[in-house]
């Protein structure tokens, strides 16, 4: 509480941020996880957090949690600042945690897990997420699959009503009718007010479901962009299969980048309009295609740079 | 605030009922072997050479007070239910680091501290099973054997016992704190327990390293003394009380200060 009072003394400005990021630095030896990261997320949306993995989102998510110490530079969540203990203790009454790796008790049943982090935190939401999203809870969480453990993780991080949600890698392991519903289910939280920080290193599902993006790449944030420029950041993988060698240069258009031609199959990554593919392609006796979500890294050296200067799009 | 106590303590169930229930066996077997020991003891008293005598803090074998101080709480409860008490510890904080259950549990508004406060407040659970089954089945040992105990002493045995193993929960949760593999601090609160156990025992056998066992737990805790010669060594429980509370701080300051 008095982390806030606080907070709101020294700035109106300061009191909007449910997150704040201030040259956020954590080195370990020579290598920089996070370096000289700075952003906010504003309250009641869901802030996108890509890269690829590696990329030091984790490390974000841990800094702003306390489990690490930051370097240098320092970060305030709902009003509490990282370094000190004893607000950030308090504050997390209000914030949720859906970690990418999730540590349960195995021998507990889903049932027992719930209950202990009932005891923690309060859990009057309990039931109506279990409605949602249905882990079996009379069965020890050590014979869970990876989609009831990410289940499991979704109730326990939303159970108790917090205003902030942090969220790494929210659907790996779910179904995609799963992930649909999670990422509808986050949309009407942050409607009803919540602020979701969704960590991911799937362009696709970032689109989808965020307002805003930061884009870190190697520890540094890139860009902060809102979703109407992202969208048109975007890209896919393409995999085409022709019946006999076809030339290179007649084939490829400035939009794709990363071609690779082995024999008669050629990958590359485009970067224009669905629409203008296809068109494309249909010119050309085509025996296979597959279209998938492309490799983000390359995406973001084509967008991004290597130095991380946002190019025109 | 005492999910994590909770959590601990159901964890700790099982392990404190197997190794009591092993303990009972074991001290059950030693009582039948009693008479004949007995008979024999003042052989058995000639023929071990004294430092072994020493080492295990045998004296008055033959006498009831004798055996169950120098054979029983000197092996069973010095060296046995230490190492268990280290060992334990030892994983109490090192597993839920790897395991990255202590990333869910700390992003809940819980301090550290009271994580680890938490934690080894949830060893009453072997103290309160191994206290109650091990004098439920000397108490019935010796009813059987005809025999009687002091019952203060008896009581005294056990009370005191508890800071000894309250130490060595210390040294195995400085270990867990500080050791991120849990088998590692685990191996090692058992072997530095261990260690400690048998310094004091060998340290007593010549004068010039006599100091050296001030700094093990074991020569601040005589079981024979207490029952044979009803010495209890209050002074001596409380250096080890105030041992396990520093040991306590270490773990909490380490355990504040690093990364998860």
């Amino acid at each position: 509480m008095c982390a806030r009072t606080q907070a709101a003394e020294t700035g109106s400005e300061k009191q909007t941020a449910t997150i704040r990021l201030d040259g956020l630095t954590k080195r370990y030896g020579e290598i920089i996880a996070n370096d000289d990261v700075s952003f906010e997320v504003r309250p009641g949306e869901i802030f996108g957090y890509l890269g690829p993995n590696g990329a030091g989102k984790t490390t974000t998510i841990r800094l702003l949690l306390g489990l690490i110490k930051p370097t240098s530079g320092s970060a305030e969540v709902l009003g509490a600042d990282v370094r000190d203990r004893r607000a950030l203790t308090e504050a997390k009454a209000e914030v949720g945690y859906l970690p990418d790796e999730l540590g349960f008790e195995e021998r507990l049943t889903g049932r027992q897990v719930l209950d202990y982090f009932a005891r923690m935190r309060g859990d009057e939401r309990r039931e109506e997420l279990l409605d949602l999203f249905r882990p079996p809870l009379d069965r020890p969480v050590e014979t869970y699959s990876s989609g009831n453990r990410r289940m499991l993780g979704i109730v326990q991080a939303f159970m108790h009503d917090p205003e902030l949600v942090i969220m790494d890698e929210p659907t790996s392991g779910l179904d995609p009718l799963k992930q649909d519903r999670m990422h509808a289910f986050v949309a009407e939280e942050r409607d009803a007010g919540k602020t979701i920080f969704f960590s991911s290193h799937v362009l696709s599902e970032v689109q989808h479901v965020c307002d805003r993006v930061g884009i870190v790449r190697e520890g540094k944030l890139v860009a902060l962009e809102n979703i109407d420029d992202l969208l048109e950041r975007g890209g896919k993988r393409v995999r085409v299969q022709f019946p006999e060698p076809v030339d290179e240069d007649r084939f490829g258009t400035s939009e794709m980048i990363d071609v690779e031609t082995v024999d008669r199959t050629v990958r590359f990554t485009y970067t224009g309009e669905p629409a203008t593919l296809l068109e494309h392609l249909v010119q050309f006796r085509i025996e296979d295609v597959d279209v998938g979500d492309p490799k983000l890294d390359d995406i973001f050296k084509h967008y991004y740079g290597d130095d991380g200067d946002a190019e025109a799009g | 605030m005492t999910a994590v106590l909770r959590n601990e303590s159901e964890r700790l169930v099982r392990g404190s009922v197997v190794l009591t229930g092993v303990l009972v066996v074991l001290v059950a077997f030693l009582f039948v072997v009693f008479p004949s020991i007995q008979r024999e003891a003042e052989l058995f008293e000639e023929v071990y050479p004294t430092f072994v005598l020493d080492l295990l803090g045998i004296v008055e074998l033959h006498t009831i007070e004798g055996f169950v101080g120098g054979y029983i709480f000197a092996f069973v409860w010095v060296l046995i239910a230490g190492i268990y008490f280290a060992y334990v510890s030892g994983g109490m904080v090192s597993r839920d680091v790897r395991t990255r259950r202590l990333d869910l549990t700390l992003a809940s508004p819980v301090s550290r501290e009271s994580v680890v406060f938490q934690k080894v407040a949830a060893l009453w659970v072997p103290l309160v099973a191994l206290n109650a089954g091990l004098l439920a089945t000397v108490l019935v040992g010796v009813t059987l054997l005809g025999e009687s105990i002091d019952p203060v002493s008896l009581a005294m045995v056990h009370l005191l016992g508890v800071p000894y193993l309250l130490v060595c929960a210390g040294i195995g949760i400085v270990l867990s704190v500080r050791i991120d593999r849990d088998e590692t601090a685990q191996a090692a609160a058992l072997v530095v327990t261990f260690v400690l156990w048998l310094v004091d025992g060998l340290s007593q056998m010549s004068p010039d390293f006599e100091w050296m066992g001030g700094f093990t737990p074991s020569r601040y805790y005589d079981p024979s003394a207490i029952l044979v010669h009803r010495e209890y060594a209050l002074f001596d429980a409380t250096i080890l009380l105030a041992a396990f509370l520093a040991l306590l701080g270490i773990a909490v300051v380490v355990f504040v200060r690093r990364d998860i």
